[in-house]
């Protein structure tokens, strides 16, 4: 007996190292490129000093500030079409669950399976065209405000569904006998029961937005370039310190929506 | 005279019913049908059209687009392609493994710690994840680039020439997706941890049976719809992988996502790049068709991807 708890707890002992690693392994790359937006000189290879030069050229730097207010003009347009699109969606699914809607479920499934290098060039190859034809929808922030509803709208409406079902069926009985007409239904019912969803559909249409290189790059125009797509040319043209600062201040957005989900968690566990 | 008028009340309700069907999933539907189904079908026809001028398709029809992905050129056959079909198929392989290796043990032991613990433990796991993937592959050439700490490390064992760092290379491809692919492994596993029944467990070393065997036998295949939901989220993704390779790969290491891309941009060979992005969808059904038939004879139905 005692000498399998010796072992267990040796185990256990590699097992723990092993986690510590795996951390160090995951936050290492990003913590290299948050350690060199300090670094004083511009050598991507030693540091030299500690400064904020690289964060003081950002501000001056148009082409980025342009990729910044384009970056967030996308996810915010694109987050809120999709939402509506989605929520409704996401509603028809559950209120007709019985019925079969195996084809809606494929056609919502499809831009998740679909490989993004897939849907990339499929729409960027759609949009050339039909710029060809028609003369409308010039690739740009419209074209890539439709290609990101398009990845998103699955989305929201599983999440949407998904906080239906978890609902008591009988809430919607009640809902009939105590509001006379749809809308107030609609209004007073639907919209704050599912408030939770919505946000966190909407919060996550929004990190996929700004999280997307693949889609974005190839349906931009000239004059679109958001955040990743600046920082990728940065890169293919030979790397600028500058990328380091503008990584790290997406690196500290991310950190904090990871605050604010735990802070979440932590919320409602309570 | 009751019944005619309950028949259309009901008739009334199929209809309205049927509207509201209608009302609710058409923007939707029309959405993804008109802006990912039409481009897709689209793009599938331009696999058979000619490559014109300015790498536009043309007419006539032809197959021409797959036999130049299969290598056939103007100066007759050459490997070049077969390669980078067989060096995704290989990556796809080395990494989706090297990261079950990682996160089986990793999703194990965040079951094993406090309940109160385990939330964050899998935040820390998945929050690398929501950095762009740009900036992380950015990170990594930082870190693998000739002259850094690892370079120089993996030259004083002799494990590269001098000077050349770790990247570009496969090697750093290979890292790259293990790296950016483990949270979608460590996710399903961890479920798959968490619904574990001890019970079986406990009745494997009651019955003396030794630990490596109670693993196979109790352990492992509880978790393996878990371990099939991983894998088909790793390795789908990174067969059609662009962003790695094109970063950390170099000219010597190209895969097929990269293969497909360039015909778009540089290349500008549509029609040769369709059909690399056909094969590259043949993969993705057959990745999901082969995980639904095992995951229905595991699970018994049980809904394992997502």
């Amino acid at each position: 007996m005692r000498k399998r708890t010796l072992k267990r707890s040796s185990l256990r002992r590699a097992l723990t190292a092993f986690w510590w690693l795996t951390l160090i392994f995951l936050y290492l790359p990003l913590a290299v490129v948050v350690l060199f937006s300090f670094n004083a000189s511009n050598s991507a290879a030693s540091m030299t000093g500690l400064s904020l030069r690289w964060y003081h050229q950002l501000l001056g730097n148009e082409q980025i500030m342009a990729a910044f207010g384009n970056t967030l003009i996308l996810a915010l347009c694109s987050s809120v079409i999709a939402l509506v699109i989605g929520c409704l969606i996401g509603y028809g699914m559950y209120r007709h669950r019985h019925r079969k809607l195996g084809w809606l479920i494929v056609l919502i499934y499809l831009p998740i399976v679909l490989p993004d290098i897939v849907f990339g060039i499929s729409e960027m190859a759609f949009f050339v065209q039909f710029h060809r034809l028609t003369g409308l929808l010039q690739p740009g922030l419209g074209t890539m405000v439709i290609a990101h509803v398009t990845f998103q709208i699955p989305f929201v409406a599983l999440i949407v569904y998904s906080r239906f079902v978890g609902l008591d069926p009988t809430l919607f009985e009640a809902a009939k006998d105590l509001y006379a007409t749809p809308a107030k239904r609609v209004v007073h019912f639907m919209l704050p029961t599912i408030k939770p969803a919505l946000i966190s559909a909407f919060f996550l249409s929004f990190t996929l937005s700004v999280d997307d290189f693949v889609i974005s790059f190839f349906t931009a125009g000239p004059e679109s370039a958001t955040l990743p797509i600046y920082i990728w040319g940065a890169i293919k043209k030979g790397v600028s310190p500058e990328i380091n600062a503008i990584a790290t201040l997406m690196i500290g957005a991310v950190a904090m929506a990871a605050a604010i989900s735990l802070l979440f968690n932590r919320k409602r566990q309570s | 005279m009751l019944q005619t008028s309950q028949t259309a009340s009901r008739r009334h309700a199929v209809v309205s019913e049927t509207r509201h069907l209608l009302f609710t999933v058409t923007p939707g539907a029309a959405w993804i049908i008109v802006f990912l189904v039409l481009p897709s079908v689209y793009l599938m026809a331009v696999a058979f059209m000619t490559n014109g001028p300015y790498g536009l398709p043309q007419l006539p029809l032809s197959l021409n687009s797959f036999e130049q992905l299969a290598g056939v050129g103007f100066l007759g056959w050459s490997p070049g392609n077969l390669y980078t079909l067989l060096r995704s198929l290989w990556q796809t392989i080395v990494a989706t493994g090297l990261v079950v290796l990682v996160a089986y043990p990793i999703a194990y032991y965040i079951t094993t710690c406090r309940a109160r613990w385990r939330p964050i433990m899998l935040l820390l796991v998945v929050v690398p994840s929501w950095t762009n993937q740009v900036i992380r592959t950015f990170g990594w050439m930082n870190l693998l680039a000739p002259g850094t700490p690892l370079s120089n490390l993996a030259e004083i064992l002799g494990l590269i020439s001098p000077n050349m760092g770790l990247y570009p290379s496969n090697f750093a491809v290979t890292l790259g997706l293990v790296y950016n692919f483990l949270p979608f492994m460590v996710l399903p596993l961890y479920a798959a941890f968490e619904k574990l029944d001890t019970a079986q467990v406990e009745a494997a070393q009651d019955l003396y049976a030794k630990p490596v065997r109670a693993f196979w036998n109790a352990v492992f295949p509880q978790t393996l719809p878990g371990l099939l939901a991983g894998v088909v989220l790793v390795a789908i993704p990174a067969f059609g992988m662009y962003v790695i390779p094109e970063l950390l790969g170099g000219g010597k290491a190209m895969m097929l996502g990269n293969l497909v891309a360039t015909q778009f941009s540089g290349g500008s060979n549509w029609p040769l790049g369709a059909a690399g992005a056909i094969l590259m969808l043949i993969a993705t059904f057959i990745g999901l068709f082969a995980m639904r038939r095992i995951g229905k004879r595991l699970g018994g139905g049980e809904e394992v991807v997502i």
